[in-house]
């Protein structure tokens, strides 16, 4: 740490050296560390003389600099008059800027002093005076135009006898006020990272200490009422900046009506404890701007106080008395401002700076207005946070998928600052979408593929119904050729062609849904329906070998929500393998069972069977994609049936059973109400 | 008149058959299983069996053999909408007389039925 200090004092020292204006470093303890030749002729001291004394040994005012230093560490800059002894015992008064430098890690670590000799107007040297207003903290400049509706009132109600809401009237006083100019030090005071030029034009509430803004409203009214333009001094708390802080404030001349002047002068509190505290402020500053995370620093100060006073009158359902008063929304998303954001906020968003962000936070809403209702009953209700997702409109109209979270004020500290963050969930929304798509395409693939297993299945289901019907027209065309054609046999056989007809409709069009490639499309579902139409698709199957199925529904069934199609595929997936199982079996004893249940709010899927059961080994990899024990298996089947179990957020498993045999289990949620 | 047994567990198609049979000056009696028209094949005599493969209990392939053994001069006609060839060949090779697929024409059915009792040895069968 030393060494690299005495290194870049080196540096320093190379450049400095042949500097026309005087440069001097000074250590933290107020120690002179380098004296350019510059100084040395400005002041008379040669560097070796005065190197290592402190900097107030040579002060012609060392009260002024205890003032100017403890404001150098508040705010890193400083900028004024200094008057320091020669060394022949003068009093030089010289032109300083003092800059306090940092290292690579935020921590400060010494300050340059860059001075010239101070001249007046004709270019002789500045004799000796005291600087009364080097203790000035801040000065503002705010124009009171768009709030004489409410000093108004505010006067009226002090004639008589004053109202109840003059509290609400003071706040609307300092959200209506609005800056004109503030000083590089008010900026530097409460302005954050965004600087003089930003706070321009912004409402004086958005910025001035919380706990001082009703003396602060006070003050106004009373300087806005004084007609001979009087100062109105306060003595405000200490605030952790500044040591008993004293306000003034006054009106502007007639050539700026409405506007005021206040300024602000005050001793910082305690340097030291303040030189770290804006050390390590400044290395927080930097890690939530260059946060990876898009943030944004709103002032809900004002729907904070709505929120306690509807409270207090009583309000507990907040969604109703938004359902009942919609304009509260909309105030919230024109009066709450972002009075900061960081660099991927801006870049989320396609600004250019941090000022197009700035303002009434309402355009994060625009394509979302539920979310900030939400939002609000959120804050409202005492939550810590909230987090959706929404569609978010940027400055350059793109329109995204964020993740919003909001992080609300502590209840009993009330900080007044909101943190919002959003994060793009675009490219992942849509790579979830591609991804369903892959299932669903496998899924579709792995379909055609069960029905080519049951072709023979299927074929004999169709021709009975054809059967039947060629046979009975046929036949009907020969009772109808006879010589006395028997009607009322034909009509008989045409009933039963047609019932046949439908018969094979309904086989066509069951295997229609399970060939056709299309979108899953989630609805709410029996379980049990959809078991008794999965065992349709392979009955054939079962009856031809002789296979004893036993049923068991539970009427209790939860519904659950998924696509038919998809579901049915499972349940023909597992049954199909289970009868692979027990063909070995002697046909007398080829068995399977098929359960329905609930379990723990699901709906389970049971699947029997007391075929030879799995391999102890093969148990652990069942459900992987490609593996299989059957020659002409492709071992895409139970890979498929997880897939899409889990994509309907339930869970498959398989086991063998105590007694010999497989069992496997789906289990599927409940499905939540949609109400 | 000749008497024609079908046996075919589908209903639709059983009666379908048995009326083009009546209609067509046959006489016939429908089974709904292989078992059944063994059952009654104990205690009367059929011309010409018609009958479906795949069906539960007995397959019309197990039926066939069981008569290749105990009734080899009963003409048998399959009616069946299965498609793979060993199964035909296997029928045919246990002398089913001919294989006619689902859906079949009145004309095929009957011309089948004929020939198949053309074919067989009035005097043997029973």
């Amino acid at each position: 740490m030393i060494s690299t200090l005495r290194d870049s004092l080196r540096q320093d020292a190379g450049i400095a050296e042949f500097a026309s204006e005087s440069i001097v470093i000074i250590d933290l303890e107020g120690s002179i560390r380098y004296w350019n030749p510059a100084a040395e002729r400005l002041f008379g001291w040669p560097g070796l003389a005065v190197g290592g004394a402190p900097v107030a040994d040579i002060s012609a005012a060392p009260e002024d600099e205890v003032r100017a230093w403890s404001q150098l560490l508040q705010e890193g800059v400083w900028e004024g008059q200094i008057r320091r002894l020669t060394r022949d015992g003068e009093v030089r008064v010289v032109e300083a800027r003092r800059r306090l430098r940092h290292d690579e890690a935020g921590i400060p670590c010494d300050v340059v002093e860059y001075a010239h000799l101070a001249q007046g107007a004709n270019g002789e040297e500045i004799p000796d005076r005291s600087a009364p207003d080097v203790a000035m903290a801040a000065s503002w400049e705010i124009d009171l135009t768009s709030a004489a509706e409410i000093l108004d009132r505010i006067r009226s109600q002090s004639r008589t006898s004053g109202g109840d809401d003059r509290g609400d009237l003071c706040r609307r006083l300092l959200e209506a006020a609005r800056i004109v100019d503030v000083n590089e030090r008010t900026a530097r005071l409460v302005g954050g990272n965004r600087g003089r030029e930003l706070m321009k034009g912004q409402s004086v509430a958005s910025f001035w200490p919380v706990a001082s803004r009703a003396i602060l409203a006070e003050l106004i009214v009373q300087a806005f009422l004084d007609s001979e333009g009087k100062r109105f001094h306060r003595w405000l708390a200490s605030d952790g900046i500044l040591r008993e802080p004293l306000v003034t404030i006054w009106r502007a001349g007639a050539d700026r009506p409405g506007h005021l002047f206040i300024t602000v002068n005050g001793t910082a509190d305690d340097d030291r404890s303040y030189l770290f505290l804006r050390a390590s402020e400044a290395r927080y500053r930097k890690l939530v701007h260059y946060m990876p995370v898009a943030l944004w620093q709103v002032d809900a100060s004002h729907m904070g106080k709505i929120y306690a006073d509807l409270r207090s009158r009583g309000v507990t359902d907040f969604g109703k008395y938004l359902d009942d008063h919609p304009e509260l929304v909309g105030l919230a998303a024109s009066s709450v401002p972002v009075t900061d954001v960081n660099r991927s906020a801006i870049e989320l968003m396609g600004g250019k700076d941090a000022q197009d962000l700035i303002g009434p936070a309402g355009y994060l809403f625009t394509e979302s207005p539920e979310c900030l209702r939400r939002v609000m009953i959120g804050r409202f209700s005492g939550d810590r946070n909230y987090s959706e997702l929404m569609k978010l409109r940027t400055l350059d109209g793109r329109v995204l998928d964020v993740r919003f979270s909001v992080t609300y004020p502590e209840p009993l500290v009330e900080l007044d600052t909101t943190i919002f963050s959003l994060e793009d969930m675009t490219e992942r929304l849509q790579m979830e979408t591609q991804l369903r798509q892959i299932q669903a395409d496998f899924s579709h693939a792995a379909r055609i593929a069960t029905l080519g297993e049951l072709t023979s299945s299927i074929a004999h289901e169709v021709n009975q119904p054809l059967a039947a019907i060629m046979t009975n027209a046929e036949t009907s065309l020969r009772w109808l050729a006879r010589a006395e054609p028997d009607i009322g046999k034909v009509r008989q056989l045409t009933a039963r062609i047609a019932a046949s007809a439908r018969r094979a409709d309904n086989i066509v069009q069951r295997i229609r849904s399970m060939a056709i490639k299309q979108s899953p499309d989630p609805v709410t579902l029996e379980l049990n329906e959809v078991v008794r139409e999965s065992l349709l698709f392979v009955q054939n199957e079962i009856e031809q070998r002789g296979i004893r199925v036993t049923t068991t529904y539970s009427r209790d069934l939860p519904t659950v929500v998924g696509d038919r199609i998809q579901l049915q595929q499972v349940i023909v997936n597992l049954i199909i393998n289970a009868v692979h199982a027990v063909e070995g079996l002697d046909e007398t004893e080829r068995e399977i069972l098929v359960v329905t249940g609930v379990e723990g709010g699901s709906a389970t899927f049971t699947l029997k069977d007391n075929g030879p059961g799995i391999a102890p080994e093969h148990l652990g990899r069942i459900f992987d994609g490609f593996f299989t024990t059957k020659p002409q298996g492709m071992g895409i089947g139970l890979a498929i049936c997880q897939s899409i179990v889990t994509a309907h957020g339930g869970a498959v498993s398989a086991s063998n059973r105590t007694g010999g045999g497989a069992q496997f289990r789906v289990t599927l949620p409940r499905a939540r109400s949609l109400t | 008149m000749p008497t024609i047994a079908i046996v075919d567990d589908d209903e639709a198609v059983r009666e379908a058959l048995g009326d083009l049979l009546m209609v067509s000056g046959l006489a016939c009696q429908c089974f709904e299983s292989a078992p059944a028209f063994l059952t009654a094949l104990r205690s009367r005599r059929f011309d010409c069996l018609v009958t479906d493969i795949r069906m539960p209990e007995m397959t019309g392939i197990e039926l066939i053999e069981k008569l290749h053994e105990e009734h080899a001069q009963l003409p048998v006609v399959v009616l069946s909408s299965v498609l793979d060839d060993a199964t035909r060949t296997k029928a045919l090779a246990l002398g089913a007389s001919a294989w006619l697929g689902k859906p079949v024409t009145d004309e095929h059915l009957l011309d089948a039925i004929a020939t198949a009792m053309e074919n067989s040895d009035p005097g043997t069968a029973r």
